[in-house]
């Protein structure tokens, strides 16, 4: 067996482990909360994850996936005419994006044994960056997409706030303080199912739709959406109309179950953002691998192979089905002060500012973003008691976990291509 | 990466809740105790008076319960300081209840006419003020989901409202059964003058507390 294919196969070993830890791990932030509040079976949530986590990394993975793949480096000086490390580029990427899939994985590994809230995003972001400063040195780095990187990770927990805020405060103001919370539910519910299914279908339709119409126009991907979003009103309506209205004395009790149903629309969503954003993380990396194995260079041009979507939206799936069902549950137990109104807003805000920032490219942290959504639907009062210590938290967790990502990743790289090269 | 359960500190509202309960134990205790204190069954009354202070002591540990865990990181939907002053006025009404309980039952005391009727009168205003209160502490959970404002607030501004109502009732009332005591007719001893009217003030304070815990519960809300 060659070297290259050595490399090419604990690539590819790397990165299913990586997206196996993504949908272990991860995923039960955005289904947890349905489980926790009886809206959804343990099954069920997997079921729903597994279908949207895959969509998200196969229909709208490939942005954040080309950024990490080439947007963090100085491609050009990997390529065999770069005249600092010359024919070697190459394989100095290649080795590289093994070290930082490696130093990501282990940190993840041990972070989680700690019970450290760190991100898969802040790891990988970190691991390429330290990997490239040894191999190369400072002049590697595209610093200003990692600047526009780094500020993407303080404007998505507040932009998630901004959104779950506001979401809350239009749930407030027109169901919970209604008048007739019970009518007011029925009359605003297919809006907001709407609204998701919408903003969901917006995402990535204009990506599905070039495999059939050649180039589609925007009004015609407007109208799509729009379309999908009538059947999800006309559906959530004949729905609302279905339910059993509960006792009018208490209405908040049919209010919150009928928001419980809706977060399973929320959680899915919130589920293929997360696909969206995160299976970058593992598979970027290993796009760069297989792309130098195969061309010896990292092709400008070409878009990431669609098969390596698929690779991290099963790995992510496998994840979720082996190990990720147990997370659900445990955090399922742990969030039940969530109740569906406030979860709905949260998750509501959380994924719209993950598929935003996915759409840009930007890598996010889906968790923290969620964190940001859940505090703002709690400084909007939406919540009994927020334990705002969690802020420090994340931000000791940065400032771990980027220059821990990148010394080991540093560390592997040294160590491969002592072997290797 | 499991972070978002530690956002959720523990809620001061459910002990307030089982606070409030607690309190209305005691002061649901308070007409029995006059009940049997009229019709001169005295061992009756040490019981209750028993049950009493067991409930009150029951709302102290739930009270210092809800003041270990407010620490200032954690954010609330009401003023922190609010939550602390709520539960103490709450706690008051509990606190007036054993106090009147012990004060009655330190002498088996004749309940003379005219006296006796105000004094039954008194006591229904007194704890109608308190239970009014505490249906709507009772009422937190909903004040809650709607955070605090609609028209559960409305309900709950009302309820507040007939506290304060049955409160300046009350007052009268107070003023009324100190008159029947003192008159010239009455023909109790001293001592039991003496008794029966600190007993007459701790009453009133009983409802003079669920007023004030009604005025911190509108504070909350108004703070909108």
């Amino acid at each position: 067996m060659s070297p290259t294919t050595i490399v090419l196969i604990l690539g590819i070993i790397a990165a299913f482990y990586m997206a196996w830890n993504i949908g272990a791990n991860d995923v039960a932030n955005a289904m947890g909360t349905s489980v926790g509040s009886g809206a959804l079976t343990l099954a069920g949530a997997v079921v729903i994850a597994g279908i949207f986590e895959f969509a998200g990394a196969t229909l709208v993975g490939s942005h954040v996936t080309e950024t990490i793949r080439k947007g963090i480096l100085e491609v050009s000086l990997f390529q065999p005419d770069s005249p600092l490390l010359g024919e070697d580029g190459p394989t100095i990427l290649m080795l590289g994006m093994v070290a930082a899939l490696l130093a990501a994985g282990v940190w993840l590994q041990i972070a989680t044994s700690f019970g450290l809230p760190v991100s898969t995003t802040h790891s990988i972001v970190g691991a390429v960056i330290g990997f490239a400063l040894v191999a190369v040195g400072k002049s590697a780095i595209s610093w200003g997409t990692v600047g526009t990187i780094a500020a993407s990770w303080v404007i998505s927990p507040i932009l998630g706030g901004l959104l779950a805020a506001s979401m809350f405060i239009f749930v407030t103001r027109f169901v919970l303080r209604a008048d007739r919370p019970i009518e007011a539910t029925m009359r605003i519910g297919p809006h907001l199912i709407a609204l998701v299914f919408f903003i969901l279908v917006l995402s990535f339709i204009y990506k599905a739709l070039k495999n059939v119409v050649a180039e589609p126009t925007w009004w015609f991907v407007l109208l799509t959406a729009t379309a999908t979003a009538a059947v999800g009103w006309v559906l959530g309506r004949a729905w609302l109309r279905s339910s059993r209205p509960g006792d009018p004395d208490n209405p908040f009790d049919y209010v919150e179950r009928v928001f419980a149903k809706l977060q399973i629309v929320t959680a899915a969503f919130v589920a293929f953002a997360h696909g969206a954003n995160d299976v970058a993380n593992a598979v970027a990396p290993a796009a760069a691998v297989v792309q130098v194995a195969r061309y010896g260079t990292l092709p400008d041009q070409l878009p990431v192979p669609f098969w390596i979507l698929v690779l991290g939206g099963v790995g992510i799936v496998i994840g979720l089905a082996t190990w990720g069902y147990k997370v659900i549950a445990t955090v399922g137990r742990k969030i039940t002060e969530l109740t569906p109104s406030r979860g709905f807003s949260a998750e509501f805000g959380a994924a719209t500012t993950v598929l935003i920032a996915s759409r840009l490219g930007m890598p996010v942290s889906t968790t923290h973003t969620l964190v940001g959504a859940v505090i703002g639907v709690g400084l909007a009062r939406g919540l009994a008691a927020l334990d705002l210590r969690v802020v420090g938290k994340i931000v000791n967790s940065w400032l771990v976990t980027l220059p821990v990502g990148a010394a080991l990743s540093a560390f592997f790289f040294l160590i491969l291509r002592a072997i290797f090269l | 990466m499991r972070t978002i359960h530690q956002l959720f500190g523990k809620s001061p509202f459910e002990p307030l809740v089982a606070h409030t309960e607690k309190v209305a134990e005691a002061a649901d205790l308070v007409r029995p105790l006059f009940d049997s204190y009229v019709v001169g069954d005295f061992k009756r009354c040490n019981e209750i008076y028993g049950e009493i202070s067991q409930v009150e002591h029951d709302a102290d540990t739930i009270k210092e319960d809800i003041r270990d865990h407010l620490p200032r990181y954690l954010f609330l939907p009401v003023d922190r300081g609010d939550i602390i002053l709520y539960v103490r006025q709450q706690d008051h009404i509990a606190d007036a209840a054993e106090d009147v309980a012990m004060l009655i039952t330190l002498r088996d005391m004749e309940t003379p006419e005219p006296f006796r009727t105000l004094l039954l009168k008194l006591v229904d205003e007194v704890v109608t003020a308190a239970d009014l209160l505490l249906v709507a502490g009772k009422e937190m959970a909903a004040l809650l989901e709607s955070s605090f404002g609609g028209p559960e607030v409305d309900k709950v501004r009302g309820l507040v409202k007939e506290v304060a109502n049955q409160e300046s009732q009350a007052d009268e009332t107070q003023h009324k059964t100190a008159k029947a005591l003192l008159s010239p007719d009455c023909e109790l001893d001293p001592v039991s003058i003496s008794l029966w009217m600190h007993a007459i003030q701790v009453l009133g304070n009983l409802a003079n507390a669920a007023e004030n815990t009604g005025d911190v519960l509108r504070t909350m809300m108004a703070r909108r």
